[in-house]
Order: C-alpha cells, then structure tokens, then sequence
C-alpha cells in the first residue's frame, strides 16, 4: 500500500465515532442523574425522616414538639421549657416508657420519639406533594400532634398489674389493630432523661438498671412462648389441612404415662392425668394443654407447613409498626429439614412452644388477635392520626397484613380457645383469665426456660368471644405457671377494659 | 476586508444567540440571587448585588471583547461556562464566608470574594486564550516536551506536596497553593492528541488477528497505553488520588477510541483498570478503606462514614424541588452538616437547596459543554484538532460526571472538583484555560464574502 492509499484509509472521518462518544458520555450522564433520583425520590424520605438528619436535629432545637395524645385526647408527652428557655420533654406517666421513649438534648432520642421524630417537627408527612407544597408556606414553628390508639388507664394498669416482675403486655383491637397497651416493665424515667436537669442521673440509673428498662420487651423481647405458640401449631395444622377438629392420635393417651418417643427422644407431659385413657381431639386437647397431642399434630403438619404459617403470622421478619420490633422465630434456621428444623425432635417440640422458638409479645398478641378477627391478620397501628397546629387532622387508616387462614378454621380454634378458659377442664389451669358476664378465649402457656428458675408465665386471648374488641398477650419472667400469673393478670386487665366500657 | 472595521483592527462579528443566552444566564442568576437575598433577609432583597455585577459584568467584557476580535466561534460554551460558574458564585454567597480566608495586601477575602476572584481571572483567561489562540502548532509540535513538563509536575507534587484529606494534591507556592493535577490534565490530552493523531493509522490497520473477529494491537504501540494504566495507577498508590486516576484513563480511552474506533480496546482498557485497581485495593489498606467506605459508609457512621452518609441525606432533604437558596444545610451548633462541601460536595448542597431539578438541569449543562466540545472535534480540519477539541471538552465532562458520581456514592468518592462550581483557584483558572482552547479550536474562519451569486446575476440581467 502506497504512502497516500494508508494516509487516506487512516483518515477516515471521526464523525460516527465522535456521536458514539457522545451517546456515551450521555448515557453516564444519564445514570447519574438515576442516582439523584435515587437518592432525592426514592430514598428521601427514609432519609430524611431520620432522627440523624441533621435537618431534624436543627428541627429539635427550633421546633415546639408536637403533643403525643391517646385514644381519649389525653396528654401523654407534652413540652416544659427549663430556666434556659430550652424546651424539654414531660410524660404524663412512667408506664409510658416503653411504647413513647424519650427525647433528649444529651442523649438521642427512642420509641415513638425517635420513629416519628419528624412528624413531630413539623417536618411533613411522607407524600411529596404537600412536602412541595410546605414549602411555600412560612416555617413551622410547631409540629404536629401524634393521635395514638393508646389508652392511658389501660396502660397505667397494665404496668401496674405486672409489679415488680419483668415482663410485658400488649392489647389491641383485633378489628383495627389498634393497640390499646403496650406495657414493658421494668419502666424507666423518660421525663427525667428528657429534662436536661436531670438527664444525666436518670439515664444511668436506667442504664445501669439490671432489669434493662430501656429494652422495650413488648416489641423488642424474645421469648420461648410455650403453650401459648399451640395456636400458632393449630393455624398451621389446620391451614394446611393436616388435622381438624376430630383428629386424634390413638397412641396419644398411652405416651402420657410412658412418654412420646421421637428420634429416640422421649417426649414426657403428664400434667392432666385426669384424662386418662381418652384419645383427645382438638378442643380437648387445647382445653388441656396436652403436649404430646400437638407434637403429634405437629409432626403430622410438618415444618414446611408450620414454617409458611408462622411466616404468613410475620415471623421471621420485623412487624410493620410505628416501632421498631424484633423477629420473631420458628427455628435458628439451616436445620436440613424443611421450615430449617434440625430433625424431628426439633419439630414435634416446637409444636408446643419450646425447641427453638422465639416470639415477641408483639407477635403473639397478633397471633390471638388473628384468630379473633375471623382469620385476617390486622396490621398494628400506634398511631391513629396527625394533628396540625392549625388543627387540621389527618387520619392514619387501618390496615391489614392480609389472611392467614380461614374464617371456618379460625372459628374453630376460636372455640377450642373458649374452651381453655372456661371449659370444666381448662379452667382448672385459666380460670383466672375469666371475666364475669363474658366470654373470654385463651391459651396460658409455661415456657420452660432450662435450668432451675421459675418458667416464663405466658397468656394470650380475646374477648368477647363472639364479637371480639380486645385481643392480648401476657409475658412475666419468672412468672411460674400461665395459669399462675399471666392468665389472672389478663383476666383483671380484661375486666378493666369490659368495666370502662359503655 | 472593508466596511466598518478601522484599520489595523478585524470587523468585529456580531453574536445574536451568545448574546441571547448570556440574558438568560444573568436572569436566572438574578433570580437566584434575589431567591438566597431574601430567603437570609426575610425581604425582598439580592445578595451580594455587586459580586454579581461584578460576574456579570465579566461575562459581558468577555462577550465584548470576542465580538471586536471578529473570530467566528463557538456562541454556547461561554454562556454554558457562565451558568455554571454563577451557580458556583450563588453557592459560594450561601456558604459561611469563613470556610476559606485569606490575606490579599491588607485585605481579608472570605469564600465569596475569593471565588469572584478566581471566577473573573478565569474568565480573563478564557476570552485571552480565544481570542489570542490562532494556531495549535505550538502544541503539536512539542507534544514530548508537554508530556515531559506534565511528568514533572507530578513529581514535583509526589515530592513537595502536602497532603490534604488524604490526598497528596496540593504544592504549595509562598501564599498560594496550587493543585498541578488541574494542569495535568490539559497537558495529558494535548500529549495523547498528538501522539494517537500521529499513530492513528497503525492503530488501526497494524492489528494482530487473536481468534474469531477479536485482534489486538501489537505490543509496541500498546506500550503508551501500558505506561498510561501504570501512570493511573501510580496516582492512586502515590497520591492516593482516584479521581485523577479514573479521570485522566477515561479521557485516554475515549481519545483512543476516536482515533483507533475499536471498542474491543477500550473495554480490555477498562478491564485492566478495574483488575488493577482491585488488586490495589487487596494490598494497600489505604485503597481498601477508600472502597468499604464506599460501599458501606453507614459502618462507620460517625467515622469515614460521616461526609458521604450527611451528603446523602443532604440531597434527600433537598427532593425533587430542592428547599430553596440560603433555605437548606442545617446548621447545628454552627456547624454545616458536611464537611469540605465548598470543595468536595457543592453538588450535594446544590442537590439540597435546588432539588433533583436542579442537579438535573447542572448536569444538563455539563453534557452541553461536552457536546460543544465534540460538535467542534467533529468540524475539525485534522485529527490532532479533533483530538484535541474532544478531549478538552471531555476532561470537564468526564471529571463532572466522576465527581458527581461519587457524590451521589454510585463509585467511590474522590477528592477532584466538580468543573466551575467548587471552590479552588487551580481548577478554575485550568478550566478557563480549557474553555478558552475550545473556543479558539472551534473557529470557523473569516466570514465568507457575502452572496456573490446574485450579485453575479444581477449584472448578468443588467448587461
């Protein structure tokens, strides 16, 4: 090739590769821009919302609060300025710590406080275009008020009812998912945290406290649930149609006195000799208690049923609420066997609540308040409604987490929870748990822990049985047996409640 | 050439569509400045009325001055320049004067002053450099000195330098301190335009066949683009700058690929720079750190994390329409929520206070100046011209997209600066540099004799 021939074929003309270039360069363009909207849209309110940003930190310091209010309009937080002219945070009672939390100038800011930090600054609700639109508005200078679906007697009473023991109660409306309580105890001094006067010695006396009050267990513990978790093993056996209410297990009345052996484990229960020889079905066996029924029930299911029941219950997954919640757990997972139990053994003990179970009070009291509401999971809510300054509400609708099983199944065990609580025989173990002129369902559990301590003393129910407006779970460390301490403490906050009402 | 020009001097050339958009530019900056007055005032007022002035004043003695020179070029990079520039002056206004003091005589300039300063000494450049550019030969022609005189810069920054963030950049002069990595920049490009224009075609006929319809380039000529990677490379080790190092491989690759059109080599180029980078990354703990920041700052939220999570949460307090100039960047206890953000996240405050909108719309004007950019590499007369053009307008491209990029942690965040708009002298008065070789490199020579043909015609009618 001549000198020239390679010069003109060398000068071919730039321009298709130049757009090529271009196209490029726009492209990269492009993806940044995806990544502002990422960031700006997408992300912006999580971000944004967070008791870190510093636009609600500079928020805290310029801002009136919003009030925290419940059901009936009372004041739960409230604002006092100290000598300074800085405002600081005052609760109207100390059974409040748990589900309000606190706001510090020294220390952060949790529970409520923190979750809806910026609602309480008057730094918008979450839909962009009243945010666009705040903004041609003159700055807040007050946030807005938090409506709850808390009732202060009933949390008042709760915590009272619970003592001196550790130990938590949550009570919600199964219709709406209002919660009426959420009672953690031990409680700490948020209002002396939230004053700078007295922050310092009110937050290490909670920190140093050995009952951890700054835990809130209703949402944030976990338990070993004991027979509480039966009705958990019910939905899954029912659901997945492995058992109904005739199944019965011939060899089960036998296993009482000798023990069920599974795997060569032998699975021992023998506290309701008085049944004998009769093959329970499932009322009876609820009304009971009996382990070794609903080991076998369990078995029968199988973990993948039981494992999509709990899942479908929202274990395994944090509860969509206004507070941050723990999972709950069916097994530690990456057993070979299906649902992740180890084997067998595994499986028929989680069918009464030990193995590797663990649930939040939280959980369980949906778990009763599923039941309660014809088999539709009602999604939790804390928060009812927005208040402006200017008084103009907005309202925070219910919602559901959709249905979990039938309204014919959920009846069923409905019943066979009545039965726990005021049968002849369930009432040997619940009775406490009864409220004169209605008819409460049940279920006590006693969740061994290991070692030599007293077990955990677990309720759950609902009442009134045939139109249920109140669902509960009952936790007390320690507590001894369900029937004991939990079931009488539900049975004197559901008496509470029943009185209160017109 | 006759007509209204005086003698000795060029007619000058009218420039309608520049003069149109500057109007617009300084509209839009008159708003913004009447926006953050009264957003800090509380009334109706403009900030700093006579910084602005002063700007725009500038912007028009550039317009000026290129309309008596008579030269035909490019009527949308200066406005484009001028935009941005604005904006950097607006956010510099906004910011607490503070961040940057220094003594000039027996004057105290604070960060506003300053970037006025830089901003109008970058403008006197860029219309200097337009008007006065006639010929590139002086840099073709010496293309190894350039690159010689670049290699010295960077060993005179590894040697002298002071390191900064992390970051040995900067060297300092007496009172001023200079960043050489700006300069570098330019004369990386007029060395890679001169050397793929010369090569160009053996890059593109001298291929050696590897299997299928894959060939590569023998290894003499890839030993430049060997040395550039190790030169990449060595910035990040050495500096521990990887916004140069991502800045100045990418310009070479897109200039490689222009002048060879082979996408094959430029992805092996990019394949070999993420190899060698994360083989970086698995022994230099500097490197490493860099990159676990990047992909989680929230580790360590108080700690490495800290500038890139509060940036983050700067543009999404910011939206889609942003809080306003003057109205964002809380400050707590005095102190804005990010650190360096007059240097190394102006995009996040504008992001802030101008919204997604606005980060759109800045970066619309970067893509501008790119596209002018290859517009005149396209017209050029010759491959060095176009390489030239299009690797000018990509370093102020490419180096937005990188720092914004890392603004918005879609790579990992590097120290450079976001072209016209953060704070610092180097790379204003480089950027003015570059800006004024585009538009030189962009002219479209005298003005045609105007409509022989019917002028012909008529005399063909009247005979």
């Amino acid at each position: 090739m001549t000198a020239a021939g390679m010069g003109r074929r060398g000068r071919r003309p730039l321009g298709a590769r130049v757009v090529r270039l271009g196209v490029a360069l726009a492209i990269a363009f492009g993806g940044v821009a995806l990544g502002a909207g990422y960031w700006q849209v997408l992300r912006a309110d999580d971000l944004s919302h967070d008791p870190s940003d510093a636009g609600v930190i500079a928020a805290a310091r310029s801002t009136v609060r919003g009030r925290i209010l419940d059901r009936d309009g009372r004041v739960l937080a409230t604002n006092r300025r100290d000598p300074s002219g800085e405002l600081y945070r005052v609760y109207a009672d100390r059974s409040l710590s748990a589900p309000l939390g606190y706001v510090s100038s020294l220390y952060g800011s949790a529970g409520l406080e923190a979750a809806d930090a910026s609602v309480l600054l008057g730094l918008g609700g979450d839909d962009p275009l009243s945010r666009a639109l705040a903004k041609f508005r003159a700055p807040t200078q007050r946030g807005d008020d938090l409506r709850t679906s808390l009732s202060l007697t009933l949390q008042r009473l709760a915590v009272r009812l619970l003592g001196a023991d550790r130990g938590a109660v949550v009570a919600l409306d199964p219709r709406t998912g209002d919660v009426l309580a959420l009672a953690s105890t031990p409680t700490f001094d948020a209002s002396g945290v939230a004053d700078p006067a007295t922050a310092r010695a009110a937050f290490s006396a909670a920190l140093d406290d050995p009952g951890q009050p700054l835990l809130d267990r209703a949402t944030q513990g976990l338990y070993v649930p004991g027979s509480a978790f039966k009705i958990v093993t019910a939905i899954a056996g029912f659901s997945s149609g492995a058992i109904n209410a005739a199944t019965a297990f011939p060899q089960q009345p036998g296993d009482e006195t000798t023990g069920l052996l599974v795997d060569g484990f032998r699975i021992v229960d023998g506290h309701h000799l008085f049944t004998g020889s009769e093959a329970l079905d499932f009322a009876r066996a609820t009304e009971v208690s009996c382990n070794i029924w609903y080991a076998l029930a369990g078995l029968r299911t199988g973990g993948a049923a039981m494992d999509a029941a709990a899942r479908r219950l929202g274990f395994g997954a944090p509860i969509p609420f206004d507070l941050p919640t723990a999972r709950s757990q069916l097994t530690n997972g990456g057993g070979p066997l299906p649902g992740g139990f180890a084997d067998d053994v595994e499986l028929a003990n989680a069918a009464y609540g030990q193995g590797e179970v663990l649930v939040t009070p939280l959980q369980m009291a949906l778990v009763a308040a599923t039941v309660a509401n014809g088999g539709v999971e009602p999604r939790p809510r804390l928060v009812t409604g927005l208040v402006s300054p200017s008084g103009a509400v907005s309202n925070v609708p219910a919602a559901t987490l959709g249905r979990v099983l039938s309204a014919q199944d959920a009846a069923t065990i409905a019943g066979a929870m009545v039965q726990a609580v005021e049968g002849v025989d369930g009432q040997k173990f619940t009775e406490g748990a009864q409220v004169a002129g209605v008819t409460v369902a049940g279920k006590t559990g006693t969740a061994q822990l290991g070692g030599t301590g007293e077990p955990n003393s677990w309720f759950i129910g609902f009442a009134p049985a045939e139109a249920p407006t109140i669902a509960l779970a009952v936790i007390v460390e320690h507590g001894g047996s369900g029937g004991s301490r939990a079931a009488p403490l539900a049975g004197d906050l559901l008496r509470a409640y029943f009185a209160g009402q017109p | 050439m006759t007509g209204s020009a005086l003698p000795g001097f060029p007619r000058p050339v009218p420039r309608w569509r520049e003069l149109g958009l500057l109007a617009v530019v300084a509209g839009a900056l008159l708003l913004g400045g009447l926006s953050l007055g009264t957003t800090r005032t509380g009334r109706l007022a403009l900030a700093h009325p006579a910084g602005l002035a002063t700007y725009l004043g500038a912007l028009a003695a550039v317009h000026v001055a290129l309309v008596l020179a008579g030269r035909r070029v490019d009527e949308v990079l200066l406005p484009t320049v001028g935009m941005l520039g604005g904006i950097g002056l607006l956010l510099a206004e906004r910011l607490p004067q503070d961040l940057v003091v220094q003594r000039v005589g027996s004057a105290t300039l604070g960060l506003a002053s300053l970037q006025l300063l830089w901003l109008v000494l970058a403008l006197a450049i860029a219309g200097l450099v337009a008007i006065a550019v006639r010929s590139d030969r002086w840099l073709r022609l010496y293309k190894y000195s350039w690159a010689a005189l670049g290699l010295g810069l960077l060993l005179l920054t590894f040697v002298f330098g002071r390191e900064v963030n992390g970051s040995i950049l900067t060297l300092d002069l007496g009172p001023v301190s200079w960043q050489p990595s700006e300069l570098l920049k330019v004369i990386l490009v007029i060395f890679f335009a001169g050397y793929l224009a010369e090569n160009r075609v053996l890059l593109a006929d001298a291929r050696v066949h590897v299997a299928g319809r894959l060939t590569l380039l023998p290894a003499p000529y890839l030993l430049p683009a060997a040395l550039m990677l190790a030169l990449a490379l060595g910035i990040v080790v050495i500096q521990r700058d990887l916004g140069a190092a991502l800045l100045f491989f990418s310009v070479f690759l897109c200039l490689f690929y222009l002048a060879s059109g082979s996408k094959v080599d430029v992805l092996l180029g990019i394949a070999l720079f993420l190899l060698g980078f994360a083989v970086l990354a698995l022994v230099f703990a500097t490197v490493r750190e860099r990159v676990a920041t990047w992909l989680d700052p929230w580790a360590d939220p108080l700690g490495t994390g800290y500038q890139t999570i509060q940036a983050l949460h700067a543009f999404a307090r910011g939206g889609l329409l942003g809080t306003g100039l003057g109205a964002g960047l809380p400050a707590v206890a005095g102190q804005l929520p990010i650190p360096a953000v007059h240097t190394d996240f102006p995009l996040a405050a504008l992001g802030e206070e101008l919204g997604m909108t606005g980060v759109v719309a800045i970066l619309g004007c970067y893509l501008v100046i790119v596209s002018r950019g290859l517009r005149i590499a396209a017209g050029a007369a010759d491959d060095v011209r176009a390489l030239l053009a299009a690797g000018l307008a990509l370093v102020i491209g490419v180096q937005a997209v990188i720092i914004a990029a890392g603004n918005l942690k879609l790579i990992p965040l590097t120290g450079i600066t976001l072209p016209f708009i953060s704070y610092g002298g180097s790379s204003l008065l480089v950027n003015g540099l570059v800006v004024g070789l585009l538009l030189a490199f962009s002219d479209r020579g005298p003005v045609p004799p105007a409509a022989p043909r019917r002028a012909h015609r008529l005399g063909r009618k009247k005979a």
